[in-house]
């Protein structure tokens, strides 16, 4: 199955976005949150200056160069001006920190809601489209692998676009406030105070794009611990079967270990990371007040100056730190962009016109061939005429095609050469929903949806009435094995619920695919896990419904597809006989071969059931005899 | 697949109640957890050494500060700047090396005991019995092996370390403060209740709803799982609007819940910014009026303002831990849950004694529990077999095999017939009655052992990921290439698998899904043969196989079966037809034994299945 070659092209435009066109929509927001943010940072950084010219104030006993607005409203206080400009300072400076704490809020609430809604629009045009894409390109991916794209780089994208975004904005912005503020109050304290932030920023950007890789590395041995634990518990049943629980283990020690090696290591590099910094954050602090107190002792800058110096850097310093941070995180979603666009950019299957009416389910292959290259083709030249209404056969060793015709009808592979006609008309030319709404389909190992079995029932006609699905269960043998079920029909199907047998699945998605009463039906091997009994009691009612579908039943059981109207046998890709049961059982090849083994075995049973129980064998031989006459 | 790891425990009910498993702390819990850390007392001893001296560098900076302040108002250009500088600078350094230190230690903590704790896990997990799985999905387990473990160790590390610090830093702060100006200290700390109150609000009510976010997440998680899983049925049903449909309905929740989420983080923070600039502020205003007074030095002012900023920083730590570990009872209970569950079957201690004997003084001639190595027959005395225990599986069965013996099970879906061979080999022990290997209980015999010299051959046939080769050879891992491929000819894979592209280097896909399911089936048929098995189970081995190919495996079978016992389960009656002998299993009993011919001959139900079978096509045979 995993040998095809890529779609054939998609009239469906690529979807691929940029971090600027994913911002559709919410750009106003993210603006107005980046004018929150800094209007925030200016209340926060006024607050220390105001305070420090209340500390000069209060030192000089005087309102000699002090703020205007302060002394107009420490006015207020009777007669002490001094202290009413304490007191207007301290009222000020908290109210400038409360306001920067509300724009702060806005900030998170803009934020917030701009990046959850494009998350959210990112998400659903990610399951449209996995929805949308040709089967081929799920056969050259990895689930888990397309899971994480849809899953955790989506998280890596929006966590950029809810606090990175913004921090850009806040950081650039604090520094384009604050450097004027403190050059103006002392240009070479000033110059002191900044001299290791470009430092501290190089060096953080520098180190997280060189230790990016290990960080990556740890990511992967991550990914390989969980899918060894993904592979063992799958499959526990193999495991204890060959009794291989050391090996596991063994296995598993081996991943976890990896892992935790690898995320201690990075974990090292974080520590060095986190000192150095730490050292050059602080030591600009202590720069400023060693360097400040012997400007202070000089006279040149006032205590207040000093106290706002070393308060507005302290501010400023983490902010510097994170930019090395936010700046390798950025990178990081622009990559994860780029894995989320490897979905989003992939050509959807190509939509055609729609016919109005229901097909009459009269199929042509006309000397079809499809494979992923031209020595390796699944089907070789392959024609069959197939008029409505008709029941085939079709029978072959593994990998001799089988399925893969299925496939090609559904339009869910392309092929090379040939045609496929659908009621005369190339399927290449019809649209595939219409197409597969003409087909029902029961798969080898068939998919059910976790929810109840109703509703797994109703994927096929989503307005079908209880009676309507009780019957579709009847005919395929699984009505009174859902009401043994506690929950009967509203029974959940998947992990969360009860665990279906093989043979209870098949017959489920057999009445799905009933239920759907289609023109054509195809049974793709899809009674092998039922016993022989209930495969009778299906049959028999496949019978009754014959002429209304043209069915096609796959199967490697001779029971299941002699009474079809015609047997297809498949050898690696070509078909090799066509005919009746009676045709192909006198002819010499395949099917006589199989018939063989199975007619020799016919013969010795029918001389078991003569010799052991004449009586019997005789009643049967005439009921069937009777049978036969009918038919 | 690292996302499997979100999973999330609203698709299996394991019957922890996450809000009552919140409620209070469980000490107990943390207790056994952090029993875990113990294992590495030195990087434990350097993360409270680290955080001890973090704290006392941090609480040094503000008295620095003040005493730079004071000395150039005391003694102008003649302060001692030198001094001041080298403290400032030994300080810096100080923290540098013990946040360094707390990091290095913290992480390694963290990476360690969580290497652990999943290795014990999944330790266990080998051994518990099937039924144990019967009822817990793949996902489930995951999570509890991946992010769980991580939350919890995360916890164990950081919330350690936070403790240290935190409470060091609470406590210096309130001393230093106290000794230098014990009415602004309580000024400065007279906001402390608001915050406690603001936090205890707000920190459990931030994580309910983080829960909710991740629970939803892994809903969606598990919906594009389904997607990608399910695309060809969605496809062949056109699904894709209606598919499409409900999940932008989860999308919307997801929308809602994390604005949710993000907006209440967004309120808490500022409203605590907002009460400690009450409580810097106030100090300003007292601490002003003291300075005017005369009382109160210019640097202990700022100083002041610094630990009134600062104070509330491991005070809201705290309590965001205290809530973090509250929320995480329920991840630790079902972690600890997992290591804790016992397997139902395991060796008794007689059995224990003979494994330990036998490894200590060797016997080539004996086995690993010190029993005999061959199988030469096996007994089954009034076995019975219940899941529940007014719903009988199996009652009453008696059976002996003997070695060389091939013995078909045929019977109607849900009669019996995979537990009865289950049981033989002890993936589940009898309710009632007695297994017997040549006249030893198999209770008394090594688990290992009996498992060991089994090969079974399943309908749903699971490979693993990786080459052919290897998935042949997980049957024995010392197997050369050749024997590989020897094999794989008996079992008629030998052809197809030289067809895949990469001949028997072809990567199979995740749990073999690249292969179809009868190619598995042939696949799976050689591993077991590879295992050269004593006991060889085939439970409807080749329902995807054709009647020419399963010919072909049955010629290869008849010189794998020599000297082995063979169980086979099968509708197809070209498969059963030449056992030896034929059980027909239905409602739990054995209701026919016998050979083909007297299973015929007795016009039972074997003989009814088998005309039902044959019936149509002697039908035609006699010219209908």
């Amino acid at each position: 199955m995993a040998d095809y070659e890529p779609q054939e092209a998609s009239a469906a435009p690529a979807q691929a976005t940029g971090l600027w066109l994913l911002g559709r929509g919410q750009r106003t927001r993210y603006a107005s949150a980046i004018v929150a943010i800094g209007i925030s940072n200016a209340g926060f950084l006024l607050a220390p200056i105001v305070a420090g010219s209340a500390l000069d104030v209060l030192l000089q006993e005087d309102l000699e160069g002090a703020m205007p607005m302060l002394a107009w409203l420490g006015a207020v206080w009777p007669g002490q001006a001094v202290v009413g400009y304490l007191f207007a300072a301290a009222l000020v400076g908290a109210l400038l920190v409360a306001l920067g704490s509300f724009f702060m809020y806005l900030r998170g609430r803009w934020a917030a809601i701009a990046s959850e809604a494009i998350a959210q629009r990112l998400r659903d045009a990610l399951y449209r489209r996995l929805h949308h894409l040709p089967a081929s390109f799920f056969d050259a991916a990895d689930t888990g692998d397309l899971v994480q794209r849809c899953s955790s780089d989506v998280e890596t994208v929006r966590r950029f676009l809810s606090t990175e975004v913004v921090e850009i904005g806040r950081c650039a912005l604090m520094v384009l406030v604050l450097a004027p503020i403190l050059f103006q109050r002392n240009a070479t304290l000033a110059a002191f105070a900044m001299c290791l932030m470009p430092v501290l920023a190089i060096g953080a950007f520098a180190f997280f794009s060189k230790v990016k890789r290990q960080f990556q590395i740890a990511d992967e041995a991550e990914g390989a611990m969980t899918a060894v634990l993904q592979e063992n518990l799958a499959g526990i049943r193999v495991v204890r079967a060959f009794a291989r629980q050391e090996h596991e283990n063994e296995r598993f020690g081996t991943a976890s270990a990896a892992y935790r090696n690898n995320l201690y290591r990075v974990n090292t590099l974080e520590a060095v990371y986190w000192g150095i910094t730490h050292f050059l954050t602080m030591g600009q602090i202590g720069i400023v007040l060693i360097v400040g107190g012997t400007f202070l002792a000089a006279g040149t800058i006032t205590v207040g100056d000093l106290f706002a110096f070393v308060s507005l850097v302290g501010m400023v310093v983490y902010p510097v730190r994170r930019l090395g941070e936010v700046l390798t995180d950025s990178g990081k979603a622009i990559i994860a962009l780029g894995r989320v666009n490897h979905i989003l950019g992939a050509a959807e299957e190509s939509r055609e016109a729609t016919p109005r009416q229901r097909a009459s389910g009269e199929i042509v292959f006309e000397r079809v061939r499809a494979g992923y290259k031209p020595d390796r083709a699944a089907v070789v030249d392959f024609s069959a005429h197939i008029p409505a209404g008709q029941t085939v056969g079709i029978v072959g060793p593994p990998g001799s095609g089988k399925t893969t015709l299925m496939r090609l009808l559904l339009r869910l592979y392309p092929f090379h050469e040939g045609r496929i006609l659908v009621d005369g008309v190339d399927v290449r030319q019809l649209d595939r929903h219409w197409l597969r709404l003409q087909i029902g389909v029961v798969m080898q190992e068939p998919f059910l949806y976790s929810r109840s079995i109703a509703a797994n029932l109703r994927v096929a006609r989503a307005d079908a009435p209880d009676a309507h699905l009780e019957d579709a269960a009847r005919e395929a043998a699984i009505h009174e094995a859902i009401l043994d079920f506690p929950a009967g029909y509203g029974a959940q199907v998947g992990e969360r619920g009860i665990t279906l047998s093989g043979g209870q699945r098949q017959r489920l998605a057999l009445a799905r695919a009933l239920l759907k009463d289609p023109p054509i039906l195809v049974l793709d091997d899809s009674l092998s896990a039922v016993d022989t009994g209930t495969e009778r009691r299906i049959l028999d009612a496949l019978a009754r419904r014959r002429g209304r579908h043209t069915t096609i039943v796959i199967a490697h059981r001779l029971s299941s597809v002699r009474n079809a109207d015609r047997i297809l046998v498949l050898e690696r890709g070509h078909l090799v006989q066509d005919g009746r049961h009676d045709e192909l059982a006198a002819a010499d090849g395949p099917y006589r071969r199989l018939c063989e083994i199975q007619g020799l075995l016919e013969a010795t049973i029918a001389a078991d059931v003569k010799t052991a129980e004449p009586g019997q064998a005789d009643q049967a031989d005439q009921k069937e005899r009777a049978h036969g006459g009918r038919g | 697949m690292a996302d499997a790891a979100s999973y999330e425990d609203e698709l299996y009910n394991d019957g922890i109640d996450e809000h009552a498993a919140a409620d209070g702390m469980q000490l107990a819990l943390w207790k056994r957890l952090f029993r875990y850390s113990l294992a590495y007392p030195k990087e434990l001893a350097v993360i409270a050494l680290a955080g001890l001296g973090t704290a006392a560098a941090e609480l040094s900076f503000p008295l620095l500060t003040r005493a730079v302040v004071d000395d150039v108002a005391a003694n102008g250009a003649n302060a001692a700047f030198a001094l001041w500088g080298a403290a400032y600078f030994g300080c810096t350094a100080l923290l540098a090396v013990c946040v360094a230190a707390f990091v290095w230690g913290a992480g390694k903590v963290e990476a360690f005991t969580s290497h652990d704790i999943r290795r014990e896990a999944f330790a266990n997990l080998q051994r518990l019995s099937f039924s144990y799985y019967d009822y817990r999905p793949t996902g489930w387990l995951m999570a509890r092996l991946t992010s769980d473990c991580s939350r919890l160790t995360d916890i164990l590390a950081w919330a350690f370390l936070d403790a240290v610090w935190g409470i060091a830093m609470m406590l210096g702060m309130v001393g230093v403060m106290l000794a230098i100006n014990w009415q602004l200290a309580l000024l400065a700390m007279a906001v402390l209740p608001a915050v406690v109150w603001v936090s205890s609000k707000f920190r459990k009510r931030i994580l309910l709803s983080a829960r909710l976010v991740r629970r939803t997440n892994s809903r969606i998680t598990g919906s594009y799982n389904e997607s990608i899983m399910g695309v060809i049925t969605s496809k062949a049903f056109v699904r894709e609007e209606a598919n499409a449909e409900e999940f932008s309905q989860l999308t919307a929740t997801m929308y809602r819940a994390s604005v949710r989420n993000l907006l209440l983080g967004a309120t808490y923070l500022p409203m605590i910014l907002i009460l400690a600039t009450i409580a810097v502020h106030m100090t300003l205003a007292a601490g002003g009026l003291m300075l005017l007074a005369g009382t109160l030095t210019v640097g202990t002012l700022i100083a002041f303002m610094a630990y009134a900023r600062e104070f509330f920083n491991p005070v809201t730590d705290l309590g965001e831990w205290f809530a973090e570990m509250q929320m995480a009872q329920a991840a630790a209970e079902r972690v600890l849950s997992l290591i804790d569950a016992k397997p139902e079957i395991e060796d008794s201690a007689r059995v224990r004694q003979a494994l330990a004997a036998q490894l200590a003084a060797p016997r080539q001639e004996l086995a690993e529990d010190g029993g005999a190595k061959r199988i030469e027959h096996i007994e089954l005395r009034n076995v019975s077999f219940a899941y529940e225990a007014e719903k009988p599986v199996l009652a009453d069965v008696h059976l002996t095999v003997r070695t060389g013996e091939t013995i078909a099970i045929v019977g109607p879906t849900g009669g019996g017939k995979s537990t009865l061979v289950n049981v033989i080999c002890r993936f589940y022990e009898p309710t009632a009655g007695q297994v017997l290997i040549d006249g030893v209980e198999y209770r008394e015999r090594g688990l290992h052992w009996l498992q060991s010299n089994l090969g079974m051959v399943l309908q749903n046939a699971h490979l693993f990921r990786g080459p052919v080769r290897e998935n042949i050879r997980y049957g024995r891992l010392s197997a050369s290439d050749q024997e590989v491929e020897w094999c794989a000819k008996l079992a008629g894979a030998h052809d197809f698998i030289e067809d895949l592209e990469h001949g028997y280097d072809t990567d199979v896909g995740e749990g073999g899904g690249r292969l179809s399911a009868g190619q598995k089936q042939l696949v799976s048929f050689a591993r077991a043969i590879l295992a050269e098995p004593q006991i060889l189970v085939m439970d409807e081995a080749t329902s995807s196989v054709d009647t020419e190919t399963e010919l072909k495996i049955q010629q290869g079978l008849k010189f794998v079966l020599q000297g082995r016992i063979s169980f086979v389960i099968a509708h197809r009656l070209s498969t059963i037809r030449n056992a030896h002998r034929i059980l027909v299993v239905e409602g739990g009993r054995i209701e026919e034994a016998g050979t083909h011919e007297e299973l015929v001959a007795l016009g039972g139900r074997y003989a009814a299945l088998y005309r039902q079978q044959s019936l149509s096509d002697a039908t035609r045979q006699w010219g209908g």
